[in-house]
């Protein structure tokens, strides 16, 4: 157990974990991040279907599934002009990785199965993340850790 | 008569200085969108108002507030859906001619409301002070509809409580997840303060202390 851990419920696992650094991190440049996002019209997480219709069960699929997208697609193409953003993305993602690492643990200790529900989700993410520029859709998609991290 | 002269795309050319300073004050979810009016321009500027759910293709006029002098409008009961994020933008009218659509950064009703202090109530015996706490209660458009305490809203929320010996100035603080409190082993005939505060862990938020409610203990039996 590390400061500021807080048990979390997603469906069968149970996962010691701490988003507190992720999000002061992401508040210190949420500013930032969003006003490079011009688009107010779209999406990646939580149009059109919400987070937060995903069944219970599905919830450990899922929260991997999610991580991995960040870690595998999105921060590496968030470089920015402005190094203090910079550090406090990298930061972000360190803490993604090894976040990504106790939920894979669990998902596997735990036999977690994503359901048809959330697979459909899950693709309509990547499709909306596929359907932008990829720089676009990777800074859009660091814009919206907050609803990640609310939904979690 | 006042020439509108219309761009290329038939769009009305403004030339009147933009709303500064427009986004969202919020207090227990309570959003009200505020702005300041353009710069160097007097009395008789009125504004209209859109806003858009982020990520949904549209942007919704706000009727109650078109054409309006003042400088704010109640977007309460259009953002009051907490899971979603929102956009709001202004623009304003003179003689005439018209501002561009000025935009909030985007709202998280979630994380960008302000948390008011707990209510408190206290009771005493000869040697101990009883602490009752009552989180606020979210937004709601009228009085008949259902309440909904802000400890629903945020699982996460605790409260730091100030507990204050007026004779001796010693203050003790207690950080509580349940909303009741004993202080017991105190003594007799003393005056106590207590003032409370909440603390939300997930996301990060903090309300202000709540004013002081003393006490004083009963007297040795």
């Amino acid at each position: 157990l590390t400061a500021g851990d807080k048990i979390f419920h997603f469906g069968a696992c149970r996962v010691f974990l701490s988003t507190t650094e992720i999000r002061a991190g992401f508040t210190a440049i949420k500013a930032n991040i969003q006003s490079r996002d011009p688009i107010r019209t779209l999406s990646i997480l939580s149009h059109p279907h919400s987070l937060h219709k995903v069944k219970s069960s599905d919830r450990c699929c899922i929260t991997h599934q999610l991580f991995t997208f960040y870690v595998d697609k999105v921060f590496k193409h968030c470089r920015t002009e402005d190094p203090f953003v910079n550090r406090k993305i990298s930061s972000i993602a360190n803490s993604f990785l090894s976040v990504r690492r106790k939920l894979g643990q669990c998902r596997e200790q735990n036999n977690c199965v994503c359901g048809e529900e959330s697979t459909e989700k899950f693709k309509q993410i990547l499709a909306n993340y596929e359907g932008l520029n990829v720089t676009s859709a990777a800074m859009k998609s660091l814009g919206e850790l907050d609803i990640l991290l609310d939904w979690m | 008569v006042v020439p509108f002269l219309f761009s290329f795309s038939g769009e009305l050319y403004c030339s009147l200085p933009n709303p500064r300073n427009v986004r969202f004050e919020s207090i227990n979810m309570k959003n009200v969108l505020h702005w300041s009016a353009p710069e160097g321009t007097g009395d008789g500027v009125l504004y209209k108002v859109k806003y858009a759910v982020y990520g949904v293709g549209k942007w919704i006029r706000k009727p109650e507030c078109r054409n309006i002098n003042r400088t704010w409008c109640d977007l309460s009961s259009e953002t009051s859906d907490y899971e979603e994020q929102y956009y709001a933008s202004v623009k304003a009218f003179l003689n005439g001619t018209c501002s561009d659509w000025m935009e909030t950064t985007r709202f998280n009703p979630l994380t960008d409301t302000k948390i008011d202090p707990p209510m408190v109530s206290v009771s005493s015996t000869d040697r101990s002070i009883s602490i009752i706490l009552t989180a606020p209660e979210k937004w709601k458009r009228s009085p008949e509809e259902e309440s909904i305490s802000l400890l629903q809203v945020y699982p996460g929320l605790q409260y730091n409580v100030s507990v204050l010996n007026k004779k001796t100035k010693k203050r003790w603080f207690f950080s509580i997840s349940n909303n009741t409190l004993v202080v017991p082993w105190l003594e007799p005939g003393t005056a106590y303060c207590v003032s409370a505060q909440i603390h939300v862990t997930t996301p990060v938020l903090d309300s202000g202390f709540s004013k002081e409610h003393c006490i004083t203990t009963l007297k040795d039996k």
